[in-house]
């Protein structure tokens, strides 16, 4: 993984600590919504609207709904930031 | 996820698992920490819910998942902006009531809420255990809105009621209620009527059920004076109103229980009885510092 890449991971997890407080494991790239109980479709939407604040991006609605992993949330993000 | 002892609701999440697959760990957490009690009361509204739809039920499945999609649509405006899409009656009126196709994938939805949305759920138990249990023998009865009838049904199988109204604006929704009631058939006739609550005679009723119609509101505050008009003295009313819950008819956003309560307190209500309930899989605590959907009932007497 870049140190940009990272960087976004970071963040990530930052506001997923915040937003999914019921959940005490770890976020990496693999981690799925399956995995945290509190993650369902809206509170993904507050994640995604959080994060778009966050890095000042836009996703669209078929990507706020559409993610796998936290993995591809990292590339997605990684795609709409200047190099 | 739901035992054996409950067939029926057993049942119907497995179809609705069936027509909505990525709905299915939501269920699993809708009724992960429910009581038998809960079970139990979740299992006869199964039942109910069954007789309303009848052969359509595969239509109501799929409605109710267009509704949640719909929903998430709603909630991406909402956590973007911090408010509700729509401010305005007329609004409402052109992109949701005037289309009749809209309007009755959006009623099935909401008919299989009843039964998914925990908060839908709670609310509805509530109502049978503890408001119609506050009401004295021979009570007149009155619901504006009455949509999709169960709380309608209930409160004219009450062993106190004498009277059980209905009032609608829309002629399809009372042909909706119609239908609903027909099929339930409680023990007292429930008299449907075309009524605007505003230019209604006062101190008509003793229980007025005003659920989930503040929210479709440009101003709720009206609407409680009306009630407070058409109660008799120490009656009694049901209000029920979501916080922080975008949907594409909402107007009146409320964004804590307490703001819902305060604004019957101030309509010159006394609070008798409050039920806060969070939308499934999530505590109250963590609802409020998520500023997530909470259901709000208030029961509320008329005491002047």
């Amino acid at each position: 993984m870049s140190a940009h890449q990272q960087k976004i991971l970071d963040e990530i997890q930052a506001l997923m600590t915040d937003l999914f407080d019921e959940y005490d494991g770890k976020v990496g790239m693999t981690t799925t919504a399956e995995d945290i109980e509190q993650w369902d479709s809206l509170a993904n939407v507050q994640l995604m609207v959080r994060l778009e604040q966050r890095f000042k991006i836009k996703f669209t609605a078929a990507e706020i709904t559409s993610l796998a992993h936290v993995g591809e949330l990292v590339t997605l993000i990684g795609g709409k930031l200047p190099a | 996820m739901i035992p054996n002892d409950f067939p029926k609701l057993q049942s119907l999440a497995t179809r609705q698992s069936a027509v909505f697959p990525s709905h299915e760990k939501y269920l699993r957490k809708r009724f992960e920490a429910t009581t038998p009690e809960g079970f139990a009361f979740a299992e006869k509204l199964a039942h109910t819910v069954e007789m309303l739809v009848g052969d359509g039920m595969d239509t109501h499945l799929a409605d109710y998942r267009w509704l949640c999609e719909m929903v998430v649509d709603e909630e991406i405006a909402f956590r973007r902006t911090g408010e509700y899409r729509l401010s305005t009656f007329e609004q409402a009126e052109r992109e949701v009531y005037a289309d009749r196709v809209f309007m009755t994938r959006y009623m099935n939805g909401l008919l299989m809420s009843q039964l998914w949305w925990r908060n839908h759920t709670e609310v509805m138990g509530y109502y049978q255990s503890i408001y119609l249990g506050k009401l004295k023998s021979g009570f007149r009865h009155l619901e504006i809105g009455p949509g999709h009838g169960l709380f309608l049904g209930l409160a004219a199988d009450a062993p106190g009621c004498a009277t059980a109204t209905g009032w609608d604006v829309s002629p399809a929704s009372i042909a909706m209620t119609q239908h609903a009631l027909g099929v339930l058939k409680p023990k007292k006739t429930v008299h449907l009527e075309l009524v605007n609550m505003f230019s209604a005679p006062s101190g008509m009723f003793d229980s007025i059920v005003f659920s989930e119609v503040l929210e479709h509101l440009e101003k709720p505050a009206e609407a409680l004076d009306a009630i407070m008009r058409l109660l008799a003295k120490d009656g009694l009313a049901f209000i029920n109103a979501p916080v922080n819950s975008p949907a594409p008819d909402h107007l009146a956003l409320f964004r804590a229980p307490e703001e819902i309560v305060d604004l019957v307190r101030t309509a010159g209500f006394e609070i008798v009885d409050t039920l806060f309930a969070p939308t499934s899989g999530t505590t109250l605590e963590s609802a409020r510092k998520r500023a997530m959907a909470i259901s709000t009932a208030v029961i509320a007497r008329k005491t002047t």
